[in-house]
């Protein structure tokens, strides 16, 4: 028995285009389902091994198999926004949603058309973008905040003037005295930042930061944000994103931007 | 860095792999599928054995108090004891530099190294929190304080000889502990 797993919905497009990425099982062709005005991109997966016990504990388990997975749904919705050189709009759908038969899907469509077409509506000439703030040099930022802080100075003095044993402790409650510091300052440069990026764009989502497990990275992210920009909008989201970035340079961040990506954060109603 | 105005493809793999699972595994609509495969959530995973070992040595209220509350006078004991203290330190520290310019870490024999003196360092750490505790009370004499300050800073003076004897770096005193993420 073969059951149908759902990447995205879009506005209907009635001259088809092929796909180049297989689907999740990597065997199966992508395609799309039509209802109404709106079109499903979907593709066949084997209903024995998806609807197994195994999946759903690799699922849990198998960081390599949940990255795999979410790639290749990423890879087709990527390609399902794509025509011509322009970006279309579309429904990005959450990882993991098999449907056992077309009737089911159908069923799940007019359920949520009005919704759909609502959201749509809202996507229209814009795009999602995402920007990552990342903490490269610590001790650069650190020093900024020491250099300006008289309590911090004082501390240091005192340490030098006391015996070792208990400068050690002294030491070691600096330490935590500047970390403190350092995450309200960070806080503080993180929100500005965040709040300066919404100038150009028309909704905008603080999410959580990923941890160094999960970028691969050294260094420590500390803004994660997507926003949604007005097509016309997006040269000047770019160069106050690239003027931001040389100012943060100075002070120890990178700022990074990607885009255009599906709107996997404005879906919600 | 992607190219704006560039609307094809144009994001380097580590950004697409990250925010992709950062997106599709959280963001995106949701309608009723007849099968819905649940991913675990990944931080919640790799969260877990932190949580533990940071509740194990969450640090007592601050008291207020001052560093010490007596004036015992340091005994001839303890005054060798110090000094044997600072030699310890003050030899670690001319001997790092010297092991670093021989820039011959002994690479082969890292991975016991690393095993043991990850598991010393957490020790380490722990003991050190406890210390503080008490300093912070306020139930400790100065001597008595001198003499733990000194202790834990021989010990992770040591510590880092040793990790320069064997070329670790300090991100790498961590233990991989699969899906519960990293030790420390």
């Amino acid at each position: 028995m073969e059951g149908l797993y759902l990447y995205c919905v879009r506005k209907r497009i009635d001259i088809p285009f092929p796909f180049s990425t297989k689907g999740i099982d990597e065997k199966h062709e992508i395609r799309t389902f039509t209802y109404q005005d709106l079109e499903a991109v979907v593709s066949e997966v084997s209903l024995e091994d998806f609807d197994s016990e195994a999946i759903q504990i690799k699922a849990q388990n198998d960081l390599n198999w949940i990255k795999e997975k979410a790639l290749i749904h990423e890879k087709v919705i990527e390609e399902a926004m794509r025509k011509d050189g322009k970006i279309l709009n579309l429904i990005p759908m959450k990882f993991g949603m098999i449907f056992k038969e077309e009737r089911s899907l159908k069923k799940a469509l007019d359920e949520s058309y009005e919704r759909f077409k609502a959201i749509l509506k809202r996507l229209e000439g814009k795009q999602e973008w995402s920007i990552k703030v990342y903490l490269v040099d610590i001790k650069k930022f650190e020093q900024g905040i020491k250099e300006e802080n008289e309590k911090i100075q004082e501390k240091e003095k005192e340490i030098a003037s006391l015996p070792e044993g208990m400068a050690f402790f002294m030491e070691e409650e600096l330490k935590e005295v500047v970390s403190q510091v350092t995450d309200e300052e960070l806080n503080n440069i993180v929100d500005t930042l965040f709040e300066s990026l919404k100038k150009h764009t028309s909704n905008s989502v603080k999410n959580k930061t990923l941890g160094k497990e999960l970028t691969g990275r050294k260094e420590r992210m500390v803004l994660n944000a997507s926003y949604l920009i007005p097509e016309e909008k997006i040269r000047d989201f770019k160069k106050e994103t690239e003027y931001l970035n040389q100012i943060m340079q100075t002070k120890g961040f990178s700022l990074e931007y990607s885009g255009p990506w599906p709107a996997y954060n404005f879906t919600s109603d | 860095m992607a190219d704006l105005l560039n609307t094809t493809a144009n994001k380097n793999d580590n950004v697409t792999l990250v925010d992709a699972l950062d997106k599709v595994l959280e963001k995106g609509a949701v309608i009723n599928g007849d099968i819905v495969i649940s991913v675990a959530d990944v931080d919640l995973v790799f969260l877990g054995l932190r949580l533990i070992l940071t509740s194990i040595s969450k640090a007592e209220e601050v008291s207020g108090k001052s560093f010490s509350n007596t004036d015992k006078e340091l005994t001839a004991e303890d005054i060798d004891y110090i000094k044997k203290l600072q030699k310890e330190i003050r030899k670690a520290e001319e001997n790092i530099p010297k092991l670093i310019d021989m820039d011959n870490p002994k690479k082969t024999e890292q991975g016991l190294a690393k095993l043991v003196l990850t598991l010393v360092e957490l020790i380490r750490r722990l003991m050190e929190k406890e210390a503080f505790r008490r300093v912070k009370r306020g139930s400790l004499s100065s001597a008595e304080i001198q003499k733990l300050g000194l202790s834990l800073k021989a010990v992770k003076k040591k510590i880092k000889e040793v990790q320069t004897i064997f070329g670790i770096e300090d991100e790498e005193l961590n233990l991989d502990l699969g899906p519960l993420g990293n030790l420390m």
